[in-house]
């Protein structure tokens, strides 16, 4: 099936919709770019320009505006819609909308089913189980009984003492809930009643749903991700290895992305890491079989200190940090892979052409995420004018960035603060870390805030964490 | 006499003919005007007793006159008279038809709705040389003549609450009540009580009191009337009118009439005798028992027989009713016959404990025959028969199961429980020991094992499947059309432009971002709300028609049968809801807008009958409605006690009664049957009340504001218990059963 004749509309802005227009300048395909009144001044507005004439650039409202962009796209005769990450990139009912529209298009990324099926986490849960696949011990469904939240409570305390947890602690949390909403933790059984009480109150008052989950509250974990590839077939899906996104903000927030996962090559660990990290990707396979995932995902696990994995949740779409874990792999061989445009390849319907065996891993890629933010006082968000922003070029570095380069620029308070992502290859973890630094160190980037303060950026903090990644 | 003033008061007549003719052409009527005011020139030589003679002359001529217009009335003429501010009030009636009274609860301007008139009152009779008072309770409203601050005889929601009020101290204090129903609707404003709720009230607790009482319709308008019309002899003076809803505004439905613009007069003519208003008319269709005649052209304040004749039909009503229940069955039916032949008997008016179970029996039998010829049966006689037959077998079969069976299984239970618990004290000592000896054996349970299979491993659930789509197998027509839908609230409240098939399926049609709830069709409900595959409709072939034979009311009805694939607006069925058996009634605004005629309440009446026999709660889920089916006239009016009735029987038996309103519901189903429910909510963004926007302004001259009818105002005001998302009604539902009905679910 050929994909060309294809035009894509970016339903995203900044530096994702930069990286998904080079992506299909690369494949051939035609693009129609968007941007905000406040968003006339980023670089991907340039960026769009540069790459597909000012015919390819559409004004809208609202990046959350699904009419406002469908719009767009029958005028532009778009065919498919790219979501990037955040705003659509989950929103199953939007995917839904663009391929049952009177005038369908292709929605890039997993079909509707898909991301409603794995966006419900409950319901991910309720899979994993299914398939043997390790879980955060706990319900795998909202409780709506008082004595069976509290025996399966007690049980949790059991558990975890008889696991030699020390200080075992059970969350509570509404079922509906999300985001950090209607959570609390317990750490004695005398506590519990109280504590499940008020969270389902809550839960009621807000959500209108008495439902709750009792987990485990595990602690000291690193953040393990599965990327998956996986054609619209559904049935050969493959993993682009493992990433680490451990070093998080307080909002927990990710900072730094390692691929891979684990670095046994060079570092102890108190368990076998090499089979942890197989075992996540195998487990994340057999639920991507299962479900017969259709597009690039994300599996997302938590790893304890004695090893043992959990899977968190499932992410239907293309990462920020997607990047790094394309910088390690090769496929047959060759090492130029872009997992943005396996996507939108695969997304059009072109078969992914090769299997597990092909892929192949070799180095290690971190990517620091720069961020105009005070690290020191409560990572809160910097807004100011960026007056510049500089780096020396290399050939184990690439830099993906909305900021414009050749003039001043304002950050708008609308949208999400990350400015910039510098990715950095090297062959092995000291080598990466190495270039990482060098790179912070010569980086250059000021700019004024409207009192005339100087700009606040998280690269002390990034050069602070580069000295333990991948250490547990 | 002097001349002058007799001639005066000719003119007055001829006036008063004049203006009840509503000022139509009558040349006899102009030229004797004439004649009257060229007397005194043409008589001035005569003497006095030729004048006199003379005058008595025009006098005849004008009774004359007088007798052979009063046969030419229309529907239309009667209601001017019914208006007339010379009309017989209520003060004239107390002066002249009892022998003395006491105005109570407040007195002229001085009182919560002076147009709401209540006395105490009683009747002399003689028996000998033996004087017997007999004192009853006199209700009703009083326009007095035009008295502005009567309001015309429009009470308001506390008049009709303090009419009840007293309403209920007669019947504790066992004295009968007279009502005077001489109103044209109730004041249309939702201010507690609330004019619908009170209404619905007044008839939900008149419909119980347990002594007699006595309508006298001199204007009937609506649910004002309804409000203390419910009794056991309705009576209606001969130039009254008994109607649900004003000739004007009926008109202004017909004729889709908005605004301040006024119908043609034509049109209101000819709606006022389609609607079937007069005492008459009521008289044949059933609706009242019998008629006190008037004087020609209606009567006035110095008609003296009249007033003789009123008193008389009153104490004769009041004495049948009293008889009618008295005394032995056998012994009742020969002092009815008795009673009859002499007519100057006294009877007292008190009654026995029994006497008063009967009287309220007797009511409840009265209301449930009426109107029973307005609705078509299309159900064929096997049908009809094998409902009869089916009847007998539930209601013997309820009798048995809850009469006999229960009790005795309840006591065998208690017996079983106590010996378990018995027995249970012993096992859970061997048990004990059992698993401290295991313990000190050393033997590890497998419960660890399985507890943590428990909490890592798939747990079941009970349901299997649940059903996360609303859509799964209703899809609203709504859904099918690409296209953007704009929440009403979007400028205040910033909710962004919903995809119709996300709106009208996943999001069962409200905002998700605001909460505002979009009207949706009826299936949807019968689809989420019930168990799957749980609903069994009956009655199905009740059917509306034209009972009046309304021009051209019968195709209209036939297209609305066409339109919707019903019947009528009232679809009656047995559901069940997360394993509830309920049954349930639904109001469905897309037949001819929901509005009740014979048949709706017909169908809305057994189904509360089959609740009661098979002792399942009652839900009536009004989609929506406009009212009462104008067209239908009192046929569909008289709905309001008869469905009231048959609410309140069922209440009595300990049934479970919930309301719940979606969309637009108003006027008399809300001012009864409906609103008489203790329990009561309210699907968000819906609207309920008395009267629309529109008869509001028209009838009080105030503007209201635009969520005047608002479910949450009703909320704020009393009138209901909740506001529900459409989202949360089956959960919601549910938990009103559960504790509402509580464990024996519906049962007392």
């Amino acid at each position: 099936m050929s994909i060309h004749g294809n035009t894509v509309l970016i339903a995203n802005r900044g530096e994702i919709a930069v990286r998904i227009m080079q992506a299909c300048t690369d494949l051939g395909l035609d693009f129609v770019a968007l941007y905000t009144e406040e968003d006339r001044l980023s670089g991907h507005v340039d960026a769009a320009r540069k790459l597909g004439g000012d015919k390819a650039v559409y004004r809208i409202n609202n990046y959350l505006d699904a009419g406002d962009i469908l719009s767009v796209a029958d005028q532009a005769g778009a065919t498919a819609i790219h979501p990037g990450y955040g705003f659509f990139s989950e929103n199953y009912r939007f995917a839904r909308r663009v391929s049952e529209r009177d005038r369908p298009m292709t929605f890039i990324g997993p079909s509707w089913r898909v991301i409603r099926d794995l966006g419900d986490k409950i319901n991910t849960k309720r899979l994993a189980r299914g398939l043997g696949v390790p879980t955060v011990p706990g319900s795998d469904r909202a409780i709506y009984d008082e004595m069976e939240a509290e025996t399966i409570a007690e049980n949790l305390f059991e558990f975890q003492a008889n696991m030699g947890i020390k200080r075992p602690v059970v969350l509570v949390k509404a079922s509906a809930g999300g985001g950090g909403m209607g959570i609390d933790e317990v750490e004695d059984m005398a506590r519990f009643r109280q504590t499940y009480r008020r969270i389902r109150n809550y839960s009621l008052r807000t959500f209108n749903d008495e439902g709750v989950l009792i987990e485990q509250r595990v602690f000291n974990f690193n953040h393990l991700e599965v990327q998956i590839v996986s054609d619209r077939s559904g049935k050969n899906p493959v993993h682009f290895g493992t990433r680490n996104c451990s070093v998080q903000s307080p909002g927990l927030q990710k900072r730094i992305e390692v691929a891979p996962g684990f670095w046994p090559q060079a570092l102890r660990y108190e368990f076998d890491a090499t089979r942890v990290i197989d075992d996540i990707t195998g487990y994340s396979l057999s639920i991507a079989r299962e479900i017969d995932y259709d597009n690039v995902g994300t599996w997302e696990w938590i790893v304890t200190p004695d090893g043992k994995p959990f899977l968190m949740e499932v992410n239907t779409r293309i990462q920020v940090e997607n990047g790094v874990s394309a910088d390690i792999a090769s496929v047959r061989g060759d090492g130029n892979v872009n997992l943005i445009r396996e996507q939108i390849r695969i997304g059009l319907g072109e078969p992914l052409g090769y299997t597990q065996k092909d892929v192949s891993f070799d180095g290690v890629s971190i990517e620091y995420r720069l961020i105009a933010e005070d690290t020191e006082n409560g990572f809160a968000p910097w807004v100011g004018r960026i007056d510049e922003l500089k780096w020396t070029q290399h050939d184990w570095l690439s830099v993906h960035t909305h900021v414009p380069l050749d003039r001043p620029y304002q950050i708008p308070t609308e949208y999400d603060p990350n400015l910039a992502l510098a990715i950095i290859r090297g062959a092995d973890l000291e080598e990466a870390k190495r270039r990482g630094l060098e790179f912070l160190a010569d980086l250059r980037l000021s700019g004024v805030d409207s009192g005339g303060g100087a700009m606040k950026s998280n690269i002390p903090f990034l050069q602070d964490r580069t000295e333990n990644l991948l250490e547990f | 006499m002097s001349i002058e003033k007799k001639l005066t008061e000719l003119m007055q007549r001829v006036n008063y003919a004049r203006e009840i003719l509503g000022n139509k052409d009558r040349p006899e009527l102009d030229a004797f005007a004439k004649e009257i005011a060229e007397f005194p020139d043409k008589n001035i030589v005569v003497a006095d007793d030729r004048a006199m003679r003379a005058l008595q002359f025009l006098e005849k001529r004008i009774a004359t006159m007088e007798t052979a217009i009063d046969a030419q009335l229309t529907a239309m003429d009667k209601v001017r008279i019914v208006r007339h501010p010379q009309r017989v009030c209520l003060k004239d009636i107390l002066e002249n038809v009892y022998d003395n009274y006491t105005e109570i609860g407040g007195k002229d301007e001085h009182s919560i709705d002076p147009g709401m008139l209540i006395a105490r009152a009683y009747i002399t009779r003689r028996k000998g040389r033996k004087i017997i008072n007999q004192p009853v309770m006199v209700v009703g409203q009083e326009k007095g003549h035009g008295q502005e601050f009567r309001n015309g005889g429009s009470i308001k929601p506390w008049g009709n609450s303090k009419a009840l009020k007293y309403m209920k101290v007669a019947a504790r204090e066992q004295i009968p009540i007279h009502t005077y129903v001489n109103t044209p609707g109730s004041y249309p404003v939702e201010d507690f009580p609330g004019a619908a709720q009170q209404i619905a009230e007044n008839i939900y607790e008149m419909a119980g009191l347990s002594v007699p009482v006595i309508a006298i319709f001199s204007e009937g308008g609506s649910g004002g009337a309804e409000a203390i019309g419910m009794a056991d002899k309705r009576l209606m003076l001969s130039h009254g009118y008994y109607s649900v809803i004003s000739p004007e505004g009926a008109a202004a439905i017909e004729g889709r009439i908005k605004g301040s613009e006024r119908a043609p007069t034509e049109l209101i003519e000819s709606c006022a005798i389609a609607q079937q208003i007069t005492a008459q008319d009521n008289l044949r269709n059933g609706y009242i028992d019998a008629i006190i005649q008037e004087p020609p052209l209606g009567a006035r304040p110095d008609h003296f027989d009249f007033y003789k004749q009123l008193r008389e039909q009153v104490v004769r009503a009041t004495d049948e009713v009293t008889l009618s229940v008295r005394g032995l069955r056998l012994v009742r039916a020969f002092a009815m016959r008795h009673f009859h032949k002499n007519a100057d008997i006294i009877v007292r008016w008190n009654l026995t404990e029994n006497a008063r179970e009967r009287l309220v029996a007797r009511r409840f039998r009265k209301y449930r025959k009426l109107a029973t010829q307005a609705y078509i049966d299309e159900r064929s006689l096997l049908d009809k028969l094998s409902a009869t037959s089916s009847d007998i077998v539930s209601s013997t079969t309820s009798a048995v199961n809850y009469g006999l069976v229960k009790p005795f299984r309840q006591k065998v239970g208690r017996i079983v429980e106590e010996a378990m618990d018995e027995i249970h004290v012993v096992t859970g000592k061997l048990d004990a020991m059992y698993r401290s000896g295991l313990k000190k054996l050393g033997v590890k349970s497998n419960g660890d094992r399985q507890k943590e299979m428990e909490l890592t491993g798939l747990s079941r659930t009970d349901s299997g499947e649940t059903c996360t789509d609303n859509a799964c197998d209703y899809v609203s027509p709504q859904a099918r059309a690409d296209r953007e839908i704009s929440c009403p609230h979007a400028e205040k409240r910033g909710c962004l432009d919903i995809w119709a098939r996300d709106l009208f399926t996943d999001f069962a049609g409200v905002c998700p971002n605001c909460g505002y709830n979009f009207p949706m069709e009826y299936q949807w409900y019968l689809h989420n709300v019930f168990d799957k595959g749980s609903i069994r409709e009956f009655n199905r072939d009740i059917v509306a028609g034209n009972p009046t034979g309304f021009p051209g009311f019968d195709k209209r009805i036939e297209q609305a049968r066409e339109k919707t694939g019903l019947k009528s607006s009232c679809m009656t069925f047995n559901a069940s809801l997360e394993g509830t058996r309920l049954t349930c009634t639904t109001l469905i605004a897309n037949f001819r807008g929901g509005s009740v005629g014979a048949a709706e309440g017909e169908k809305f009446i057994r189904a509360l009958e089959l609740a009661q026999s098979k002792h399942q709660p009652f839900l009536a889920y009004v989609h929506g409605t406009a009212g009462i089916r104008i067209q239908e006239g009192v046929n569909g009016l008289i709905q309001m006690p008869r469905c009231t009735m048959a609410v309140r029987k069922y209440i009595e038996e300990g049934g479970l009664y919930i309301v719940l309103y979606d969309t637009n519901s108003y006027a008399g189903p809300v001012a009864s049957f409906l609103g008489c429910s203790p329990y009561q909510y309210a699907v968000r963004s819906s609207r309920l009340g008395f009267a629309g926007p529109g008869v509001i302004k028209e009838t009080t001259g105030v503007e209201i504001p635009p969520d005047y009818h608002n479910c949450f105002k009703a909320l704020s005001r009393g009138h209901i218990q909740g506001v529900w998302s459409r989202k949360d009604i089956r959960k919601n539902l549910q938990q009103a059963f559960q504790t509402i009905g509580g464990r024996n679910l519906y049962y007392r």
